[in-house]
């Protein structure tokens, strides 16, 4: 590797690093969830390696306890990962030409974060070298943070960990709530979804009931809610 | 739970996850989405978030619905003064412990 690109490589990390103090307390929330839902320890390691997306596995975590069919769990993973077609998008316009192995790699590293620091004004480089240096820092913290909490998990005291139910939804609630407040429409059609969704839970699985919910409203959504422009292209 | 069968799940799951992200890095130019359609995807991060949040909130503690409740009314105000995901989460893991004290 010549000195330019290992250079490159560190830039990335450097500016991975803000990220990767956020990303190891969520780690250790998703893995306790995870060991609650009767993974092993080694099974809770190997979601983060494999899959590789806090969202998702928070949720397949929230599924496995509720005893939801993998099916399902599989289905519900792909409609919320569907989002990230937009951000790779977005992510290889703004790279330079780079040689299909690296970006078969690379492409393994969008997440909503990498996404956010190289396609904004904070990434300087459009090198795909930095770019895998963002990526090997957040996955190095999302692995630590998995490995740190499942094996913390037999440690706790009971009465922690079943407070530690109510992580899943506080995540999500904190991703969703900042957006809200400057958009009218966007905050109705979550109420509209909530309700929707819990309608269905009584006719149906969860699992299937938000699957259905979430494609459902975002068809009916996107109607009528407009969306800022910002990073996108 | 039967390892192969978790081995499976994680395999599904990560190819779902991998060919959404795959996809345009490969096709690069060739892949343009109508607003419509950028719209759409845009939104099922909400739409989702929404459905995974309702009626699962309630079932915290699945005898005492508002400490849920409680515990994602107090994630939802610091979400809106844009505190970091860790603090929200720290927070209401706080009020749903000292709410099942009680």
């Amino acid at each position: 590797m010549t000195e330019k690109k290992r250079e490159l490589l560190l830039d990335g990390v450097r500016a991975g690093l803000p990220i990767m103090l956020g990303y190891v307390p969520i780690g250790i929330a998703y893995a306790v969830m995870a060991r609650q839902a009767g993974l092993t320890v080694g099974q809770t390691c190997l979601m983060s390696i494999t899959v590789y997306a806090g969202a998702s596995q928070m949720m397949a975590a929230g599924m496995l306890a509720d005893h939801g069919a993998f099916l399902a769990i599989v289905l519900a993973t792909f409609v919320l990962n569907l989002r990230h077609i937009i951000m790779s998008t977005c992510v290889i316009h703004r790279m330079e030409p780079t040689s299909l192995p690296l970006r078969l790699l690379a492409a393994f590293g969008v997440t909503d974060e990498s996404f956010a620091l190289f396609t904004t004004g904070t990434g300087k480089s459009r090198s795909v070298f930095f770019f895998l240096g963002i990526h090997a820092a957040i996955y190095l913290s999302w692995n630590l943070g998995t490995l740190l909490g499942a094996l913390a998990m037999d440690l706790l005291p009971p009465i922690l960990t079943a407070s530690l139910g109510i992580s899943l939804y506080a995540m999500f609630i904190s991703i969703l709530m900042p957006d809200l407040p400057g958009n009218g429409k966007l905050a109705l059609l979550v109420l509209l979804t909530a309700l929707c969704n819990t309608l269905l839970c009584r006719v149906m699985a969860s699992s299937w009931a938000l699957i259905v919910s979430t494609l459902l409203c975002a068809f009916v959504g996107s109607f009528f809610v407009e969306l800022k422009e910002e990073s996108y292209e | 739970m039967n390892n192969l069968s978790v081995l499976l799940l994680f395999l599904g799951m990560a190819l779902v996850t991998y060919v959404p992200r795959m996809l345009p890095f490969v096709l690069i130019d060739k892949m343009r989405f109508s607003p419509r359609a950028e719209r759409f995807l845009r939104l099922i991060p909400y739409t989702a978030m929404a459905a995974l949040i309702f009626p699962g909130v309630l079932s915290v503690d699945a005898a005492r619905p508002w400490i849920g409740l409680l515990g994602g009314a107090a994630a939802a105000v610091l979400g809106l003064r844009k505190r970091s995901a860790i603090v929200c989460v720290l927070a209401a893991i706080a009020v749903v412990f000292l709410l099942q004290l009680i």
